[in-house]
């Protein structure tokens, strides 16, 4: 489509090159010289809104005023009604059947068109205005869709100016994520080492405690072995003695 | 009487010239060819009217037949305004020679049947029976149907001469009567006045329902054999 106004504008500056090329493959043979200037079918000239005014619906009123100089207003009205009285009593137009039905047809004719012609006319308005406006919408159509498309554009290269703030979530995102990631392997890490030492410290407890208790278990048995027989009697006298003095302690203080 | 009666039918010559083609090619005025899209309001209504009639006859065949659709058109249009224009005083209708409407008939329907023998031969011999005859009719039939084809184009013709004919010659007749009896009787003069009005009304319609006749039939034709 470029092309074609650039070639409409080379035209319209340059005349003469239209001609160049036109008269290129004959230029040997005929030197007529087609489309000078600009081509005339358009724009197409305007029709009139209006027709010629008429009086009684044939006679046109130039005529009326080429008379009125002369004759006045009722000048070419009395002309007509001579030359009809002329024509009917000189027998030049004689009555015959043919006037009785020219009567009605006419006579039909002008009450239909005195009765229904505004309308006809409206109608014919009407349907030159469907039209233009089924033209005109269309028009109004693809130049709404070509500025929505513009719009639209314009739209999407603001959008692509604030772009890069998508980029910079996207990367703040993706370094969280390697942040969270090492820290949770970090903390991984700890916890392993951290168990495995864990791990070292029960045991070295476990191991004291069964030697504790090995030790003591030890040391009880020797004394228990080491207890003879003979002490073993004194130890058990010497409690009923000590037995006996808290019985006569006891005795004492609840009855005071 | 008789020949006052039948002189408006005669072929219009002026001074020894055949004229009448002249007549018949003005109807064309009537129709202004226009290269604008808005146009003035007869060439807008004559548009509408064309499409109108365009969609309503057309609709019936299939693309081939559709070829001819400008044919047809051309003829609804020049038989409707030859005969609309026919019915303004002392002017000739051209349609009224039987001479010119077998060369419109005759044509077409030639055109028609023989395009439709050639192409769908089996289709168009199978029109001469209809269906669900009995067999010992098909003989006589067969030879009915024949005639009957071969009476179409005259048919066409002479339906259309006789009715445009018989109106002028109606409104003629008609317009005597109330001529001759203005003189002695205004009251009846008037009463066939009003007959005469009624008749007019009626030659109208005629006109353009002849033309809309005409054509329909030729398109009938037209379907059958395509």
């Amino acid at each position: 489509m470029l092309s074609r106004v650039v070639l409409s504008a080379a035209a319209a500056a340059a005349p003469s090159l239209k001609n160049a090329a036109l008269l290129g493959p004959g230029v040997l043979q005929a030197t007529r010289i087609f489309h000078t200037g600009q081509p005339s079918l358009a724009p197409v000239p305007p029709l009139p809104e209006y027709g010629g005014k008429v009086r009684l619906g044939l006679i046109p009123e130039e005529f009326f005023q080429f008379l009125y100089p002369k004759t006045g207003v009722t000048g070419p009205y009395m002309l007509g009604t001579g030359l009809i009285l002329y024509f009917l009593s000189k027998e030049i137009y004689v009555i015959t059947p043919e006037t009785i039905t020219t009567v009605s047809t006419v006579g039909l004719l002008v009450y239909a068109i005195k009765k229904y012609g505004a309308s006809v006319a409206q109608f014919a308005d009407k349907l030159n205005e469907q039209k233009i406006a089924r033209l005109e919408e269309v028009k109004q159509a693809s130049m709404k869709y070509i500025q929505d498309a513009i719009d639209f554009e314009k739209a999407q290269q603001a959008l692509v100016q604030k772009r890069h703030y998508l980029f910079d979530v996207q990367r703040n995102n993706i370094a969280m994520a390697l942040e969270v990631t090492y820290r949770e392997r970090l903390h991984r890490v700890y916890k392993e080492v951290k168990n495995r030492l864990d791990y070292h410290i029960s045991v070295q407890n476990m191991m004291r405690r069964k030697e504790q208790e090995h030790m003591i278990n030890w040391v009880e048995k020797n004394v228990v072995q080491s207890i003879s027989t003979q002490q073993e009697k004194e130890t058990i006298a010497k409690c009923i003695q000590d037995l006996k003095l808290l019985a006569k302690k006891a005795q004492a203080q609840p009855v005071m | 009487m008789n020949e006052n009666l039948f002189a408006s039918f005669a072929t219009p010559t002026l001074m020894g010239l055949p004229v009448v083609l002249l007549i018949i090619m003005f109807p064309m005025l009537l129709y202004p060819p226009s290269n604008r899209l808005i146009t003035n309001r007869l060439s807008a209504i004559q548009q509408w009217l064309v499409k109108l009639i365009l969609k309503q006859l057309m609709s019936i065949h299939n693309t081939k037949g559709r070829t001819w659709s400008l044919m047809l058109i051309s003829l609804i249009l020049f038989i409707g305004s030859t005969n609309l224009l026919g019915l303004l005083p002392h002017s000739f209708t051209p349609t009224t020679q039987l001479s010119m409407n077998l060369g419109m008939a005759i044509p077409l329907w030639a055109g028609a049947v023989i395009m439709g023998f050639r192409h769908k031969t089996k289709s168009s011999l199978a029109h001469f029976l209809p269906q669900g005859t009995p067999i010992p009719l098909i003989p006589m039939l067969i030879i009915i149907e024949t005639i009957s084809l071969f009476i179409q184009p005259m048919a066409l013709a002479i339906r259309l001469t006789a009715n445009i004919t018989a109106g002028h010659l109606l409104m003629h007749l008609i317009g005597g009567a109330t001529l001759a009896l203005m003189s002695i009787s205004t009251t009846t003069a008037f009463i066939t006045f009003i007959i005469l009005l009624l008749l007019t009304m009626l030659e109208f319609a005629v006109a353009l329902i002849q033309a809309y006749v005409f054509t329909l039939l030729v398109s009938l034709y037209l379907h059958d054999n395509t």
